[in-house]
């Protein structure tokens, strides 16, 4: 795979190049950074430790019409999945989430909706040179300039951007825009190296996994979960926030005649999310479901795709309300091992 | 609203005087406009609040509240409170910017046939005069 | 105020033995960060602080904790809650008297005058957050900032949290035991906020909450973190009727700010939490602080102020202003 160089000088034109396909990119709307589709002559903003919301949304919305239909009729709509999506500064924790999100959406059943959005989007990278103060992406396998998930990787070397191709479609990418690169240099891969390794000295917090996952049923009972989430609200943010969450709530809309099969994200957070109709509640409190929340990301998830469904972004750290800190209750974890 | 500009009126009459007067304005052969639809509750003070927000959300350009004066509602306080809270609606969809031509409230009694034509052709031209609501509307159904 | 002193009453407080635990706020795990605190013994009583970095209500774990079912023979535990309160928290307490939220005889409430409080995006912007501790205290004419060990001096002005410069309550008004000297109450400020929103044109405004509501995720945070949105059966979780749909959209999301926003018409005590906790930065409070003016200049009305009031949305008055029926 090739590497080539792009003078930031030449960076509105390389963007100009990629407005013809849909084009996703962090950008400053009502003061606040998110990724947003990106119109002509705009540019995005890549001066940025990380967007708020994950851009988890690209592949799995929010909301998704599933299909549409008559209540009377017989026939359903479905939508047509054909728009080809740039996602352009993706950090690399967020796109390995979606590596690790693939397990579970082609698990047991293919989801063709997810699979569809993701075989449409091409992910351009922007390896952190300035990690934010929660980031522990190390501790759980990334890293600032990882490369899973991506098809081409951005390094900010100062002037220039390095462009990596990491995948097929990131090799076609860099042949689209050839005009606009030139050839690298030695001196550039040796700078990449500096680069990443200054800002992998940056990431200040840590947790070491090793025993968590193996550890996690032994303390089921444990009066840290108690500890834990007595401050919780229960509320959605951490869930919805975090770029491997990924559950959803399946739901009929009817207006009149017209109907439509949606799914919303969900939240495992939320009480309603695992009531019976009976009326039983197996997580009743917010004991149990901060527990699972944990036991999902560390223990579960591991059993089942050997792979901790936590990228180490520190979104759910950053913007609890009550600063409910994981990382803090995985020390905790450790500590009661 | 319909194709030719007429907009949907959503009414709650109270069973006791505005629903009697709507049918009196019937019986009298008092001509009001059609865009209305009643629904018949039985006081003014169960209109919850969210019924006007779910009937602008399912195509409604214009609500309509109506029921006994004050003093005498057939269970003796349903419109005082059914006025505080319905006041306290228009004033916060006032400022979340639903045009307050979109949502009134009146008093009609059973004897008023003539006002309930007066407050049907109001509240039909207010709307109409705001247009159609279908920045609101719930059917946006996006792929 | 003395943290010695703070820390002795509460210690005291939750070595009685009609007390379970005490509700306070306790440093966080890095940065400004607080976080509050459920302390049961004299040991978690000297993590209690109290900071201008203090702004969280902790009225809402009142009414959070979940009543499950208790097993057969168990008997119920009656003891009191002890609960820290600033000026506006205390307003919820009294505002959760009026509707029979909690009983008063199962908390005991610890008031701490408040100074004023330091908005977290304000601070973190001007003197950006590090991974250890920094502290906040109040000085004579503004904050002292002790971050890393670099003492910095700012104005009040500089930082104090919107909620608090419209304050008009910094002293709890309910309390059994009171910690500290009133402090002098200020001048509120104009709400600038609900003007801006307020001199627009209808169509202004609609298109000032589109933008604002189209952000929304819809993680209810702003409903679980206020103190008054406590009912068990919450028209939002509501299937049948379902009232909103779980869709997240500009229709959805806007039928759900009005409906929490009118739902707290008469009952917001300002406390700003919603606005706080909001992950998309919604101007929540403005709702809220719009309809409070509204109830306060129409109906002569102020929730939280008395536990012997009439709760507002449930009472009347035959004079209710009605210029806006036809």
């Amino acid at each position: 795979m090739s590497a080539m160089l792009l003078n930031k000088e030449k960076w509105p034109d390389f963007v100009g190049k990629l407005t013809g396909k849909q084009l996703w990119a962090p950008q400053i709307k009502d003061e606040q950074l998110r990724f947003a589709p990106v119109a002509e002559g705009e540019e995005p903003a890549l001066d940025y430790k990380n967007t708020r919301v994950p851009p988890k949304n690209v592949v799995f919305p929010q909301t998704e019409t599933l299909f549409r239909f008559q209540v009377d009729g017989e026939e359903v709509d479905e939508p047509k999945l054909d728009e080809e999506v740039v996602l352009l500064g993706v950090r690399p924790c967020d796109a390995r989430s979606m590596v690790i999100v693939d397990k579970l959406f082609s698990w047991d059943y293919d989801d063709p909706y997810y699979a569809r959005r993701r075989e449409l989007v091409t992910m351009v990278g922007l390896a952190c040179s300035e990690p934010g103060l929660n980031c522990f992406c190390p501790s759980v396998g990334g890293g600032p300039a990882s490369t899973e998930g991506l098809d081409l990787l951005m390094v900010d070397l100062g002037e220039n951007y390095l462009l990596e191709a990491i995948t097929e479609k990131g090799e076609a990418l860099i042949n689209e825009t050839k005009e606009l690169l030139e050839e690298t240099r030695d001196a550039n891969l040796e700078q990449k190296e500096k680069v990443i390794n200054e800002a992998a000295q940056k990431i200040k917090r840590s947790i070491d996994p090793e025993g968590i996952p193996v550890g996690l049923p032994g303390l089921w009972e444990d009066s840290l979960w108690q500890r834990v989430s007595a401050s919780c609200l229960g509320c959605g943010t951490c869930t919805f926030l975090c770029p491997t969450c990924h559950c959803f709530d399946i739901q009929d809309e009817t207006e009149g005649f017209e109907s439509r099969r949606c799914r919303t994200w969900d939240s495992c957070m939320f009480e309603e999310y695992t009531l019976h109709t009976s009326g039983h509640n197996p997580r009743p409190s917010r004991l149990e479901r901060t527990r699972n929340r944990i036991n999902h990301k560390y223990n579960y998830y591991v059993d089942k795709f050997d792979v901790i469904a936590c990228v180490g972004c520190g979104r759910c750290i950053n913007l609890c309300p009550v600063n409910i800190d994981i990382v803090e209750i995985l020390k905790q974890v450790k500590e009661a091992l | 609203m319909s194709a030719n500009n007429e907009p949907n009126i959503v009414a709650f009459l109270c069973n006791w005087c505005s629903y009697a007067g709507a049918d009196l304005a019937g019986t009298s052969r008092v001509h009001y406009p059609s865009n209305v639809q009643v629904i018949r509750v039985m006081c003014t003070g169960r209109v919850n609040p969210l019924y006007v927000m779910n009937a602008l959300q399912q195509g409604a350009d214009g609500v309509l509240v109506s029921g006994c004066h004050p003093g005498d509602c057939h269970y003796m306080e349903g419109n005082y409170y059914a006025r505080r809270r319905l006041g306290m609606l228009k004033d916060l969809m006032e400022f979340v910017g639903v045009d307050p031509r979109r949502f009134h409230m009146s008093w009609v009694s059973a004897s008023e046939g003539h006002k309930w034509k007066e407050v049907v052709e109001k509240t039909v031209e207010d709307a109409r005069e705001a247009g159609s609501f279908e920045g609101f509307r719930r059917r946006q159904i996006d792929w | 105020m003395d943290l010695e002193k703070l820390r002795e009453t509460a210690a005291e407080v939750v070595a009685r033995e009609d007390v379970k635990y005490l509700i306070g706020w306790k440093n966080g795990s890095y940065g400004y960060r607080v976080a509050p605190a459920f302390i049961e013994d004299a040991e978690g009583a000297a993590e209690l602080i109290f900071s201008p970095l203090c702004i969280s209500n902790l009225s809402t774990y009142l009414t959070l904790v979940e009543k499950l079912p208790l097993p057969r023979g168990q008997e119920p535990d009656t003891r009191k809650i002890a609960l820290m309160v600033k000026g506006c928290d205390s307003r919820a307490v009294t505002q959760l008297l009026v509707e029979k939220g909690i009983e008063r005889d199962g908390v005991v409430v610890i008031g701490c005058p408040c100074p004023g409080m330091i908005d977290y995006d304000l601070l973190a912007e001007k003197y950006p957050e590090t991974e250890g501790l920094s502290e906040v205290k109040w000085t004579d004419d503004g904050f002292l900032v002790i971050r890393d060990g670099e003492e910095t001096n700012v104005t009040r002005d500089e930082l104090l949290a919107e909620k608090c410069r419209l304050c008009r309550y910094p002293n709890p008004l309910i309390s059994d035991i009171m910690l500290g000297e009133p402090v002098e109450t200020w001048e509120p400020a104009e709400d600038k906020g609900v003007e801006e929103v307020d001199k627009k044109d209808v169509n202004g405004r609609w298109a000032y909450w589109e933008e604002q509501f189209s952000n929304c995720i819809r993680c209810y945070s702003c409903r679980n973190v206020c103190p008054l949105c406590y009912c068990q059966d919450c028209i939002l979780d509501r299937l049948n009727p379902t009232w909103v749909n779980r869709a997240v959209n500009f229709s959805e999301n806007t039928a759900f700010n009005i409906a929490r926003a009118f739902h707290l018409a008469g009952r917001c005590i300002e406390c700003g939490e919603c606005e706080r906790v909001c992950p998309a930065n919604i101007p929540l409070g403005r709702l809220n602080r719009k309809m409070a003016r509204e109830v306060r200049d129409k109906y002569g009305f102020e929730p939280g102020l008395d536990p012997e009031a009439e709760p507002f949305q449930a009472s009347y008055k035959p004079d209710d202003p009605e210029d806006f029926i036809l």
